[in-house]
């Protein structure tokens, strides 16, 4: 990097061996650091603020013993310092009683105080306290800020790389499909001439399936049909498993021949 | 060829991975036809309950998959198909064993049939032979799925007959009507005398004896051991029921408030309430009466032992015997549901009309196939209408515990905010009729029954209800938003706005830019007030917060405009937002919408960056995966 990069070491411990700090930090891609553009503070449990201005820090790296600190305030204030776009690394040693995912808990406190791009990653001890497990989590500021306004974006051809938690132990499950499969699918081809079924015929009809509809238009049931039903076929009160498709009345429950039928009465019908 | 003959396959499993129900019955279905063509020996199982790790000691097995959704995987199936995408596995992992995949879909949706597609190639690159082309079933088709099944199965026979005679002698006895016989029921319904029942309930209140009632005959259900559906972990009292939709417009939207008396409720925004409806007094005391049952009767329900099953147990502790009346008022939807062919064919059994049994089997045969799904599936008919137009059958209680379908929860969006209304939960809900095509009037069961509730009643109304995780995960408030939700789809974005203006009281948040549509201003704009109030003097969707509030009125002009239409013109501010890491979220009831938003926000990607749709629909679907883009749809 051309510009010069501002870097906060912040933690609890009495003393960070400075050397280990700027492998890490080239371990995570932050190249041509020099001792000068570190600033290094330490026993930081006793502290409120950070002595630094606001968004003046690009870098900042955080080492804590003490899982306590995990948290709004501090993360808050660590926001602060940082520029928007800034990173963060953090490392932090679980207490023991800490639920089974400590890493995931810090994760989301972390995406709770505003930071994005929040993943997990395996890095050797920065703090000289001998054999421990330790949680690396990275992070950065986001770049958009309250208030802020955007530049129209002319199109520049790319668009802004994602991060993808990789589970790049499983395939791709995509590439299974075929580019016929990708198709749209076609509907299938239902035999549909036959007037009566689902198909109704176009406003503006011209191949005379209207016509055809209207002449199997379902006969209104007349008062004496409900009174006084009959039926030639014998199958009409049997009810709709029995009734031919074009009987009047279809839809209707059984009943006897002879006897009043009974207009819908619904279970369901709304109580409202 | 020799090789495998040394090796007999010891039996035939056929593997589901089921949503709604559909893939079990035609695994079920599957699995009897089997036997009857002498099969050994041949287990149905839920796809959850077998572990992909014991796929390569199988010789032969058949899948039977749907896709739900948008074009997802079942839920049911998410572990097994995550083991089987694992990159270490080798191409020769599943080498010896023969399969073959159905796949149940609808080809009005464009990833139509893509769970059957990629299990057919996954397995097929890991070394397995199949039996005969996937199969593919259809919604669209005239008799849905089963147009594709019949004759998929027959060629499925013939093929295993050929390869492993072993697992199917006898090809031609599947298809002989008259080797078929009646299989046994697989519960039994054990009946207690009335001596035997301590009333130890009689101290307890009320409201604790239908929650003990209901918890019982949940756990005895036969639905409990194939759909594994949870349990009401709370009874809510609904405190509001207030009409959102103008008198004048057809539609009836409601808004639902319910407060918890006991417990704390918890949820969070995105999360979605299960509800599980009354039935109808009247229709439950009718098919009781027609089905000659003792509604006082005291039962308890358990599977029956048998070699070909491994249903489990069940919970004993919540198990105790209920009212014959209540096991059927909370588990059997009689008056809603419709049956499946299953049930037809032994209703056949049990006709002692000959009409009727002629009816009857021709209905649950190849060739009735389609007359029956006009009857039936397309008309939505009822068991109870079912048995009214079969009146001499008399089907046992043992038969209709196991065939008639479950009654089911209806899931809602929530529409509130836990921090806005600690131990509240709100609901905004749709009253669902329709018309069949025999022109009968039909009614939603949950939808009326909740509108038909008056929260002003004396004792107070109670419902059952259980909080579930939706496919809308809740946001951190330093990311900002991109909300489409017409018409009900804006509920969980009226928790959404809810939360994040909480949020805003104590701490910086990102924007909101909120597409909202609906027919006209006047009849159907859902929480109009409450998206005003946010638009204004710096709230979450104001202009100066960086935020938005749009809504297309579709019909108040000749021209229909549709939320697309109103984020084309925002196109910009929804590029800079996405590139500043916002996250899309869309929300609605209808099946098409969400993908022609899809296909707008790439439309809207590829004019902004300059980049091609395809690499634009390709660049949202590595949103998808980080966790920055989500749809729940509904219908």
């Amino acid at each position: 990097m051309a510009a010069k990069c501002n870097v906060l070491l912040l933690t609890d411990a009495v003393a960070l061996p400075l050397r280990v700090v700027l492998s890490a930090l080239r371990d995570v891609g932050t190249e041509g650091i020099s001792e000068d553009d570190v600033v290094v503070i330490t026993q930081c449990k006793s502290l409120g603020k950070l002595p630094k201005e606001s968004a003046s820090v690009d870098v900042a790296l955080v080492a804590w013993e003490n899982a306590e600190l995990v948290g709004e305030q501090w993360f808050q204030e660590i926001g602060r310092v940082l520029k928007p776009g800034g990173k963060l690394l953090l490392q932090v040693i679980p207490s023991s009683d800490t639920l089974d995912k400590p890493s995931s808990m810090v994760e989301r406190k972390l995406l709770m105080q505003g930071f994005i791009e929040v993943q997990s990653l395996e890095m050797k001890l920065l703090l000289s306290i001998g054999n421990v497990q330790s949680i690396t989590v990275k992070a950065k500021k986001a770049s958009w800020t309250t208030g802020s306004s955007f530049p129209l974006k002319k199109a520049t051809n790319k668009v802004p790389k994602i991060q993808v938690d990789d589970e790049s132990d499983l395939i791709d499950e995509d590439s299974l499909l075929t580019d016929e499969d990708l198709k749209k699918p076609q509907l299938p081809i239902i035999g549909d001439c036959e007037v009566g079924r689902t198909r109704k015929a176009c406003k503006n009809c011209t191949c005379g399936r209207a016509q055809s509809e209207e002449k199997l238009q379902k006969l209104e049931l007349t008062s004496e049909q409900i009174n006084s039903p009959q039926s030639a076929c014998g199958n009409c009160g049997l009810g709709d498993a029995f009734r031919c498709s074009g009987c009047p009345y279809r839809g209707l429950a059984p009943f006897k021949l002879g006897e009043k039928v009974s207009l819908p009465g619904n279970f369901l019908a709304a109580d409202i | 060829m020799d090789e495998e003959l040394n090796s007999k396959p010891s039996r035939l499993l056929v593997l589901y991975a089921s949503q709604t129900g559909n893939a079990m019955d035609a695994a079920e279905r599957i699995g009897r036809e089997a036997e009857r063509g002498g099969c050994p020996s041949v287990q149905v199982l839920s796809i959850d309950h077998f572990g992909a790790s014991c796929l390569p000691d199988e010789k032969v097995v058949i899948f039977v998959v749907s896709t739900t959704g948008q074009g997802d995987i079942p839920d049911s199936m998410k572990v097994f198909w995550k083991s089987l995408l694992q990159r270490n596995l080798s191409n020769q992992w599943l080498e010896g064993l023969h399969y073959a995949v159905f796949g149940l879909g609808d080809s009005g949706y464009q990833k139509y049939n893509f769970t059957a597609k990629k299990l057919d190639k996954r397995l097929s690159d890991l070394g397995a032979e199949f039996l005969i082309e996937k199969g593919l079933g259809d919604d669209q088709h005239p008799s849905g799925y089963e147009g594709a099944l019949d004759p998929w199965l027959l060629s499925l026979w013939r093929r295993l007959n050929i390869v492993h005679p072993y697992i199917l002698p006898r090809v031609s006895d599947i298809m002989d009507p008259s080797k078929r016989s009646l299989d046994q029921a697989k519960f039994e319904v054990l009946y207690h005398f009335a001596d035997e029942i301590q009333s130890k309930l009689s101290t307890i209140s009320d409201l604790k004896d239908t929650e003990k009632v209901i918890e019982s005959a949940l756990s005895m259900s036969p639905a409990q051991f194939y759909y594994h559906e949870k349990r009401p972990e709370y009874f809510l009292q609904m405190i509001t029921n207030q009409r959102l939709t103008e008198e004048v417009d057809g539609r009836d939207v409601r808004h639902f408030e319910f407060k918890t008396t006991s417990s704390l409720i918890d949820y969070q925004v995105g999360d979605v309430l299960e509800i599980l409806p009354s039935q109808n007094p009247a229709a439950v005391d009718a098919f009781i009466q027609r089905c000659n049952l003792d509604p006082s009767c005291y039962i308890t329900v358990i599977p029956r032992e048998s070699n070909n099953q491994s249903l489990g147990r069940h919970s004993k502790s919540l198990v105790h015997p209920i009212k014959l009346k209540s096991f059927v008022e909370y588990t059997m939807d009689v008056a809603s549901a419709s049956p499946r062919r299953y049930f037809f064919e032994v209703m056949s059994f049990y006709a002692e009309a000959e009409h009727e049994k002629e009816k009857l089997q021709y209905f649950a045969s190849p060739e009735g196939r389609d007359d029956l799904y006009e009857y039936n599936q397309k008309e939505r008919r009822s068991v109870l209408e079912v048995l009214e137009d079969f009146p001499s059958v008399q089907m046992p209680f043992e038969w209709l515990v196991q065939l008639v379908p479950p009654l089911k929860t209806r899931a809602f969006s929530i529409s509130s905010s836990p921090s806005v209304h600690p131990n509240q939960v709100h609901i905004t809900v749709s009253i669902v009729s329709w018309t069949t095509p025999f022109k009968r009037q039909r009614y939603g069961l949950c939808s009326s029954w909740l509108a038909g509730l008056d929260p002003c009643k004396t004792n107070g109304v109670y419902i059952p209800a259980l909080v579930t995780q939706g496919a809308l995960r809740p946001p951190p408030p330093s990311v900002p938003l991109i909300l489409i939700g017409p018409g009900t789809g804006c509920a969980p974005f009226r928790a959404f706005v809810e939360e994040r203006a909480m949020q805003n009281l104590t701490g910086s948040v990102a924007p909101i830019l909120f597409f909202f549509g609906c027919r006209n201003q006047n009849n159907d704009f859902l929480y109009k007030n409450f998206w005003s109030s946010h638009a204004h003097d710096d709230g979450v969707l104001s202009a100066d917060k960086g935020g938005g509030f749009f809504v297309a009125f579709s019909r108040d002009q000749p021209r229909k405009v549709y939320v697309q239409h109103k984020m084309k013109e925002e196109s910009k501010r929804i590029w800079s937002l996405l590139s500043a890491g916002a996250a899309i979220y869309i929300a609605g009831s209808s099946t098409k919408m969400p993908a022609d938003v899809t296909s707008t926000i790439e439309d809207i990607i590829a004019e902004e960056s300059g980049i091609s749709k395809d690499s634009a629909a390709r660049w949202l679907r590595l949103l998808e995966k980080a966790g920055r883009f989500y749809i729940e749809a509904w219908s």
